[in-house]
Formats: C-alpha cells, sequence, structure tokens
C-alpha cells in the first residue's frame, strides 16, 4: 500500500510517499517513493523542494497562501508526468498524519474517525501551537482524498506508559484533574524509532534490553526506555522542559520567571517568548542556536559558544546519568536529531566521566561517524553507545499500514 | 480569510495597524502623501519591532517576516484590488471625508472601507461613497499591538454582512471586538473620559496628589495604570479636544472639561510627548518616578496581545 505521510505546521507541510504493509514491513521490502517540503506557506513567496525515487528533482518558489493549496501541490507534484512517480492520486491507499498533541486520550496511533477527530481537537488546547495545524492538514487531506483511510500519529503516545509518579508535577493534585497539567513528553515518534532500530543493532527483541535516547535537534528531549516502554523524558507539559535547546531554557527554578516578571515588567507574551526563542544556546551564546557554528565560534574562542557548549553537554551527562539510575541500567545510549548524528563533540562530552557506569565512548569511532549509523563505545564498554538517525516518517507509513490492518 | 489589506495615513495608529496585520500574517499596503513619509513610518514600525526584540516579545527573524509583508505607497490606485482598506487619517471630519472620497472611487465595489474614529460619525463619512452599506467604523485602542480590543462601529446604513466580516477581520488579527453603535464617544471613550476629568478635579480641588489618585486606582481597582498617566499617555490636548467633543454633542455638565486641564494644556504641559503632564517622563516615554514595587505587577500582568 502507499502511504502519504502528512507532518502540517503553520508554515510548513513536509510529506513523504512510503511504500508498505504489515507483509513488506515482515519481509523487508518497504520503500520510500517521494519526499518532499513545502515552506513559508502565506509568505510572498512559499519555498518547495520535491524529489520522487529515480526522477528529476523539484526546486520552485510559487505563491502558495493557503494549506490547501500546498496539499493541492503535493498531490499535484506527486502525479506529475515528467517529476511524480504515481499515476494520479488515486493510487494512494492511506494517509498518517502527524499529531503533536493527543494528550491522555491516546497511547498509540488511531484511524480517525469522526469521534478520533473530535477528540483530537479537543487536545487543541493543550498544544495551540501546534495541533490546530496538524488538525486543518487533516480536514483538507480528507476532502482531498475522501475515500482513504486516515491515521493519527501522536508526538506523545509514546510516553503514555510513563508511571504517575513519574509524569506528575509537586503541585496541588487538583491542576492535574482541572487542567490535565502534568507530564506528557514529545518527540515520542523518534524515541520510538529508536527503540525499535536498537532491536537490529543489538541483536535481541526491545523486552530485553533498556535504553537511553537521546532526541537532539534544534528541540531536544532524552527518554528512558524499560524494555520498549517510555518510563520517563524530559520534555514535560510542554516540549520547554529538560535539556537546553537551541532557542528554548529547558529546566529552571520556576521563581526566576516570576522574579524576572516582576523586575523587568514583562507581560506573558514577552516572557513566553523569552523562554522560548531567546533562550538556550543562542541566550547564552549570543551567537547562534546551531551547534555546527557553535563550535566553530568556540574554536576560534569565543568565550559565550563555549559555555553554551559545556552547558549543554553538562545537562545532557546529568539526564544520561538519572536514567541510567532510573531504568537500573541502561544497555544502551542513542544519540539523533541533527546534533546527536552529526556533532562528535557533543557526544563525547556528554558521555565524559561517565565511565564509572560502564559508558566509555571510542574517540576514533565517534569523530569517525556523522549523519550515519554505528556504534561509537569501545568494545568492553558495558553499555553501547549508537548513533542512530532518526526517521519519523517510516514509523507514521508503518503504523498507518498497520492500524488499517487492525495490528497496533 | 482577509490576506490584503490596505491603510491610509501612517501615523501612530497607522503603523500600529500595519505591524499588528503584518504580525497575524496579512500583506499590507499602507498610503502616506510623499515618499519622506513613507520611509519615517517604516522606520517607526521598524523601531518599534526593535523594541519588542528588546522586550523579549520577537525574534529577529520574526522581525524580518513581519517587514516583509509591509509596503508603503503614495498612490490610493495601489489600494485598487485589496478587499479592506482602513482610514487612519487625522481624527478630522473635512480630511476624512475627502480620503474616503478619492477611496472610494479607486477601490472595488465589494470592498470594505474602515474609518478609525474615535468621535467621527459614521454615517457622515459614509455620505461622501456609493457604498454606505460597506463603510463601517472600527476604533482600535492605542497602542494597537498591546491591546486586545477593537470597537466595531455601526453606521446608520452598515449592512450586517460587513459588520460579520469586519468582526471576523479583528478576530484574525487576534483582537476581540466588540459592536457599538454610532454615538458621541463610542463606548471606550466615552466612559474613560469622565473618569479622567474627575481624576483632575480630584488633584485640582486638593484631595490627593496625582500620584496617589493613580496608585489608588492601580492597587484599588486593579487598573493597570492610572487614570492620570493615561491621560498623559494619550496626551492631554487630546483629552481636551475629546471632552470638548462629548460637550458639545451631548451637552451634559458632566463632560465638562476640568479647568486644571486647560490650564496644562495651554502651558504646553501635554504628557508623555512633551516630557512632562502630570508626570515626568523620559524621551523613551518612560514614567520618571520612584522604584513601584515589582511584586504588584506580577499579579497584574495586564493585556497580552
Amino acid at each position: 500500500m502507499l502511504v502519504l505521510v502528512l507532518n502540517c505546521g503553520s508554515s510548513s507541510v513536509k510529506f513523504q510517499l512510503i511504500r508498505t504493509s504489515p507483509e513488506e514491513i515482515e519481509a523487508g521490502t518497504e520503500k520510500k517513493l517521494a519526499r518532499g517540503n513545502i515552506e513559508k506557506i502565506g509568505m510572498t513567496t512559499a519555498i518547495v523542494s520535491f524529489q520522487a525515487e529515480g526522477r528529476p528533482s523539484v526546486k520552485e518558489n510559487p505563491v502558495i497562501l493557503e494549506h490547501r493549496v500546498a496539499i493541492e501541490r503535493v498531490l499535484e507534484l506527486l502525479s506529475d508526468p515528467t517529476v511524480g512517480i504515481i499515476k494520479d492520486s488515486s493510487e494512494i491507499g492511506a494517509v498518517g498524519h502527524r499529531v503533536v498533541h493527543g494528550g491522555e486520550k491516546f497511547s498509540k496511533s488511531q484511524v480517525i474517525t469522526d469521534e478520533v477527530y473530535r477528540r483530537i481537537v479537543e487536545c487543541c488546547e493543550l498544544a495551540p501551537l501546534h495541533n490546530p495545524h496538524n488538525v486543518r492538514g487533516y480536514e483538507i487531506a480528507r476532502e482531498l482524498l475522501p475515500d482513504v483511510p486516515h491515521v493519527a500519529v501522536f508526538d506523545t503516545a509514546f510516553h503514555q506508559t510513563i508511571p504517575e509518579y513519574a509524569y506528575l508535577y509537586g503541585l496541588p493534585m487538583i491542576f492535574y484533574r482541572r487542567h490535565g497539567i502534568r507530564r506528557y513528553g514529545f518527540h515520542g515518534t523518534s524515541h520510538r524509532y529508536l527503540t525499535y532500530r536498537m532491536q537490529q543493532l543489538l541483536g535481541r527483541p526491545q523486552s530485553e534490553f533498556n535504553l537511553i535516547t537521546c532526541h537532539l535537534g534544534n528541540g531536544c528531549s532524552i527518554a528512558a526506555v524499560l524494555r520498549g516502554h517510555s518510563i520517563d523524558t524530559s520534555m514535560g507539559f510542554t516540549p520547554l522542559e529538560g535539556l537546553l535547546m537551541g532557542t528554548r531554557s529547558g529546566d529552571l527554578d520556576p521563581a526566576i520567571i516570576l522574579h524576572i516578571m516582576a523586575k523587568e515588567e514583562l507581560t506573558l507574551h514577552e516572557a513566553n517568548t523569552l523562554l522560548n526563542k531567546h533562550s538556550g544556546l543562542i541566550g547564552i551564546s549570543g551567537v547562534s542556536n546551531d551547534m555546527r557554528e557553535l563550535v566553530k565560534e568556540a574554536q576560534n574562542g569565543s568565550k559565550g559558544a563555549q559555555t553554551a557548549i559545556e552547558m549543554f553537554c553538562y545537562r545532557l551527562k546529568k539526564y544520561i546519568s538519572a536514567y541510567h539510575g532510573v531504568l537500573g541500567g541502561a544497555d544502551a545510549v542513542a544519540f539523533t536529531g541533527g546534533i546527536g548524528e552529526n556533532s562528535p563533540l557533543v557526544r563525547e562530552l556528554s558521555c565524559k566521566g561517565l565511565e564509572c557506569l560502564g559508558i566509555i565512548v571510542d574517540r576514533e569511532r565517534n569523530e569517525k561517524l556523522n549523519g550515519s549509523e554505528g556504534r561509537i563505545s569501545t568494545d568492553d564498554s558495558r553499555v553501547g553507545v549508537y548513533v542512530v538517525p532518526t526517521d519519523e516518517e517510516i514509523v507514521i507509513a508503518r503504523d498507518t499500514a498497520n492500524a488499517i490492518a487492525g495490528k497496533l | 480569510m482577509i490576506r490584503d489589506l490596505g491603510i491610509v495615513g501612517a501615523g501612530t495608529t497607522g503603523r500600529g495597524i500595519a505591524q499588528t496585520t503584518a504580525q497575524a500574517g496579512i500583506n499590507v499596503v499602507f498610503c502616506e502623501v510623499s515618499e519622506e513619509k513613507v520611509a519615517e513610518a517604516i522606520a517607526g514600525i521598524t523601531a518599534t519591532l526593535d523594541t519588542e526584540i528588546e522586550r523579549w516579545g520577537l525574534t529577529k527573524t520574526e522581525k524580518i517576516v513581519i517587514l516583509s509583508r509591509i509596503r508603503g505607497t503614495t498612490k490610493y490606485e495601489e489600494l485598487q484590488a485589496v478587499p479592506l482598506v482602513i482610514e487612519a487619517v487625522g481624527d478630522e471630519l473635512e480630511l476624512k471625508s475627502d480620503v474616503f472620497h478619492a477611496l472610494d472611487k479607486v477601490m472595488s465595489p465589494e470592498a470594505i472601507l474602515v474609518t478609525n474614529t474615535s468621535s467621527l460619525s459614521i454615517t457622515q463619512l459614509a455620505a461622501v461613497t456609493n457604498r454606505a452599506d460597506r463603510v463601517v467604523g472600527m476604533h482600535f485602542s492605542l497602542p494597537v499591538p498591546k491591546r486586545p480590543l477593537v470597537e466595531v462601529v455601526r453606521g446608520l446604513h452598515t449592512s450586517d454582512e460587513t459588520v460579520q466580516r469586519v468582526k471576523e477581520f479583528a478576530c484574525d488579527i487576534k483582537k476581540t471586538a466588540i459592536e457599538v453603535f454610532e454615538y458621541p464617544g463610542f463606548l471606550t471613550t466615552r466612559l474613560i473620559l469622565p473618569l479622567i476629568n474627575e481624576a483632575m478635579h480630584v488633584v485640582m480641588e486638593g484631595v490627593a496628589n496625582a500620584k496617589d489618585v493613580d496608585t489608588a486606582m492601580v492597587l484599588g481597582y486593579n487598573f493597570p495604570q492610572g487614570p492620570l498617566e493615561l491621560a498623559d499617555r494619550v496626551g492631554l490636548d487630546e483629552v481636551l479636544r475629546w471632552m470638548e467633543h462629548l460637550f458639545r454633542e451631548l451637552g451634559d455638565l458632566k463632560y465638562r472639561p476640568c479647568p486644571l486641564l486647560r490650564k496644562m494644556v495651554r502651558a504646553g504641559n501635554l504628557g508623555v510627548k512633551t516630557g512632562r503632564g502630570f508626570f515626568v517622563y523620559d524621551n523613551r516615554g518612560r514614567h520618571v518616578r520612584e522604584n513601584v514595587s515589582g511584586i504588584f505587577r506580577i499579579s497584574h500582568p495586564g493585556p497580552t496581545i
């Protein structure tokens, strides 16, 4: 079956066309047929990039003011006689949608029925910046492809196995009951992919090992995975908590923000932007939110960049150590995301000094691995350390195929 | 949804509307009388956005995106294709009538013509156009990007459809619309002015000093700022002009301008814009005062956009 994977953001649509089915997953014959991106929707000119298997690639800058036009363009590109890969959109057998927040309502992917749709809309309250766009993408796709099943795959679902004592905050319980204040965690699809992939790299079923997964991109989160189940993760009620990130503060004494709001007379909006867009690597370094740039700047002697990198790695190390304990011993640590896949420095520094926990990174293996998959720990390291480029789309495609077949 | 917007007049209000709507993803063309004024307006908006960045409310990338949606012109013809034009020139009937007359000629017949007046008659302005049913008032509270309220004002001939569309537009730019029927001072101006005027009487009659009047209203009634500071920010000459307008239109003694107000205007102490009114201000419009305890500000962060 051909699954169209859609990820609709506020001004972007990312998509892939993937051939998969329960049988093909079993036989390992899945195939990615096309992928693309439409960015800057609603601005003067949008940026469209598209590449189908064995076809010429497309770059164009049309005016795309709405998500509807963007998704129509996706379908046109896929069925274009020169650059496309299918005859017409009726070949698409299902659509898999990335949905950021599934709240407590969804612990696995779901075929979107009227009831499921209603519950996803209810989750908009928890993720007002993300879910509405995901929902809009679904509504449009359903109109354009009314005859095929649509499946929702949630960023939060993988973390629904976190136990109560780990997901609650030390606030009066009434807030949990009244407003759903609890840890939800994000990047679930990526953490799940790593878990799945590590089965193959370790040659053992996921029920037989414990894992620490580090998703380090623009947003960063880490998860403790006990025999295939997430039991804790660093992002919380929103993606602001936990590790230091490109522009987000991560963990913070909550009294600080009250204090700053009072001192600087900030409004809620200003405080929110301060924490989400001006903090983290960019706020500390004053140079960049991009780890590659920071490494360069640090080498050139930028003190701010050096501090930012040190803080980033130190926090990561703290979480790795904590989750090692939480798991009663991890068998492996896996790095992914832009930083996790491409920064040997971050991997080295965040594992440095963890030899006491049985985590020993092999310098040479680590240096050599850039954007590819493999082991970077020494042969005698009790805990395996791996780099695994993430692939959220394949997880969405598989879940879509499996949900339709009733095999989730 | 409205994607393109025209604005005539890029003073404080016009710039505020341009910034707010561009921030909401709308492409804006504004019209001013000269290239210098156009450049001045762009520079003004840029400066406001820079202040926002300094206050952590915006990022540099967002600023670039917002500015890319704003374009200035000196020709009404460039507003030909937009479905909605907001007129935000000075609040004088003759001036606004001229603009309306000119706009009515170039705009497409279906387009809506909005005036941002705080006192003039929508019905009277609509009379110079051939689209009285598509003329409506939108009275934005200042500063526009910070205040989430807009008064949608119906003239005698304004159609329900026009009111509905303008309300939807308000919602799209994240403003809460309240609907009022054309009447002197509409709602916000009419309610706040007697309060400001009364505060001035309290000072004039020696009941309390200006600082205590404001403190009382901030702490006692949860006002984000006191009535006298508000008057200073609006401009005391503006306050006087409005009071006179209400007094003239409605004739009721409760709108009689406080003599202290007249005196201060005559003395040239107009508030923030001259650096001195009931209080003293620095050149960035910040209240020069003793350190106000930050603690009460926490619980009253004021409205956000």
